[in-house]
């Protein structure tokens, strides 16, 4: 890398003037003509400035406004089927003209999954699917686990009984990210339940905090009760169609807590389209 | 094609009328977009500094993930395509003001231009604001400063020298050297557990 002997007393000012064209809310790219090492500190700049406390989140007009617009590209019907296998082995479709974006772009093999968010806004396409008379929905309306019934699973150890105090334990196994609790709703006996931390409004994880019991979202303020309930004393501004966080079951085995998750191969390559199990797909090749 | 959707009011109660074969992928999609909208939205703002580009990169990153979805996607999942697209996109942005001939993608990729990496690593949101902390707590104490003032606090040139008690042309030099060394040490902070 080049030494501070090389840089030029307008580096420093066309720095500042980019820094400062972003503080004012505008557009600033940097200088044209960049060497490697400007660059990087352009760039570093522009990490930064997602620090700064304006940054954040996207707005929700824009998040509105996007999604409408890909909505209106999803009903275009599919420009080019592939003939071989390359679009996935799980029947897709054969037909080109009646097949929209939206089908491709989870059928079959198509995996939404596993980001971290698992199990934000399941329950909401569970409800909506209700009435329906969709072939592709293959779960019931109510009560659906938020692992499918066809997926393998494993029970996952997160601490012991002994360990646990009063705090909620985070735990992280094969894409679900979540938190186990005492529930102490019930006094009168000894309850362990398990949670998904993806909150249910857009899927960032959720913090623990045990001053006052509470799941509290970094991204949009929703918060959850001890037991991942919504915390209505705080009213979550306004977001009607909040969920609790979806539980997942545990067991105690010579005091170890465990928890039920999807098996590391969870690929469920026996579930059609649409059916939720696309969830727990791995992202990633370990 | 926006005729059948054109009779619902709202997403939720209303029935899709005649769309019903599509409406779990609907649901899906809705699901997918809202899980990974902040996701791209912070990872191209990390890219770009401000809000219009943001919002813009980001637009163009979801609709050419949606076009190219039939076509381009093969057997990537929707997700590591939506990074993928993501990546050549605000690869493409930066391009564009390097002048450095780059000669192929990867070699741009290689350089640090990497998109989110992977689930494992955004896992407890270790997204770009995890990652500038980290990078501040391994700078040396002026160098942090003055990055903490500018960008944290979002302070003008004028506030952060007054804070710091010194010149405003200390301050240019200091914040520029100080980019440096974070761009210099990124790397070792980002992959260190």
């Amino acid at each position: 890398m080049s030494g501070e002997d090389q840089e030029r007393f307008e580096d420093y000012l066309e720095l500042e003037q980019y820094l400062e064209e972003l503080q004012a809310g505008h557009i600033a790219h940097p200088p044209a003509e960049m060497t490697p090492a400007q660059a990087r500190v352009y760039r570093m700049a522009a990490l930064f400035r997602s620090a700064s406390p304006e940054a954040s989140e996207p707005r929700p007009e824009f998040a509105q406004a996007l999604q409408a617009k890909l909505e209106q590209e999803l009903q275009q019907p599919v420009t080019a089927v592939q003939s071989s296998g390359k679009q996935g082995k799980q029947g897709k479709q054969k037909q080109p003209s009646r097949v929209s974006r939206r089908r491709a772009l989870f059928a079959g093999g198509a995996a939404v999954a596993a980001s971290l968010a698992i199990g934000a806004g399941i329950d909401r396409v569970i409800e909506q699917v209700g009435s329906n008379n969709a072939s592709t929905a293959t779960y019931t309306p109510t009560d659906t686990p938020l692992i499918a019934a066809d997926v393998p699973t494993i029970w996952h150890p997160v601490t012991t009984l002994a360990k646990l105090g009063n705090d909620a334990v985070p735990f992280s196994a094969n894409a679900i990210v979540g938190y186990v609790i005492r529930d102490n709703s019930d006094p009168t006996k000894e309850t362990i339940i398990a949670m998904s931390a993806a909150c249910t409004h857009m899927g960032c994880i959720v913090n623990w905090q045990n001053s006052d019991r509470t799941f509290y979202c970094p991204c949009h303020g929703s918060t959850f009760t001890a037991s991942g309930g919504i915390d209505t004393n705080t009213g979550n501004w306004g977001v009607h169609y909040l969920r609790p966080l979806p539980r997942l079951n545990t067991k105690v085995e010579n005091g170890t807590i465990y928890v039920e998750v999807p098996a590391p191969s969870a690929t469920s390559s026996s579930s059609g389209a649409g059916g939720q199990t696309v969830w727990l797909r791995k992202t990633n090749q370990k | 094609m926006s005729t059948l959707r054109g009779q619902q009011g709202h997403r939720g109660q209303t029935q899709f009328v005649g769309v019903e074969r599509d409406t779990v992928n609907a649901q899906e999609f809705q699901t997918f977009y809202q899980e990974n909208l902040s996701l791209i939205y912070r990872f191209v703002y990390s890219k770009v500094g401000n809000r219009e580009e943001a919002e813009d990169l980001t637009s163009q990153i979801f609709i050419k993930a949606v076009r190219g979805v039939d076509t381009e996607r093969g057997e990537l999942s929707m997700q590591k395509w939506l990074f993928q697209v993501a990546r050549t996109t605000i690869a493409d942005y930066w391009r564009s003001y390097y002048r450095i001939s780059v000669s192929s993608l990867e070699e741009l990729l290689d350089a640090g231009w990497e998109g989110p990496a992977n689930a494992e690593e955004t896992v407890f949101n270790v997204g770009p604001t995890e990652r500038v902390q980290r990078i501040l707590q391994a700078l040396p104490e002026h160098y942090r400063e003055v990055l903490h003032c500018r960008f944290l606090l979002n302070l003008s040139i004028r506030d952060t020298a007054l804070k710091m008690g010194l010149s405003e042309a200390n301050i240019k030099v200091l914040q520029f050297r100080a980019l440096k060394r974070a761009a210099d040490m990124e790397k070792v902070v980002a992959e260190t557990p």
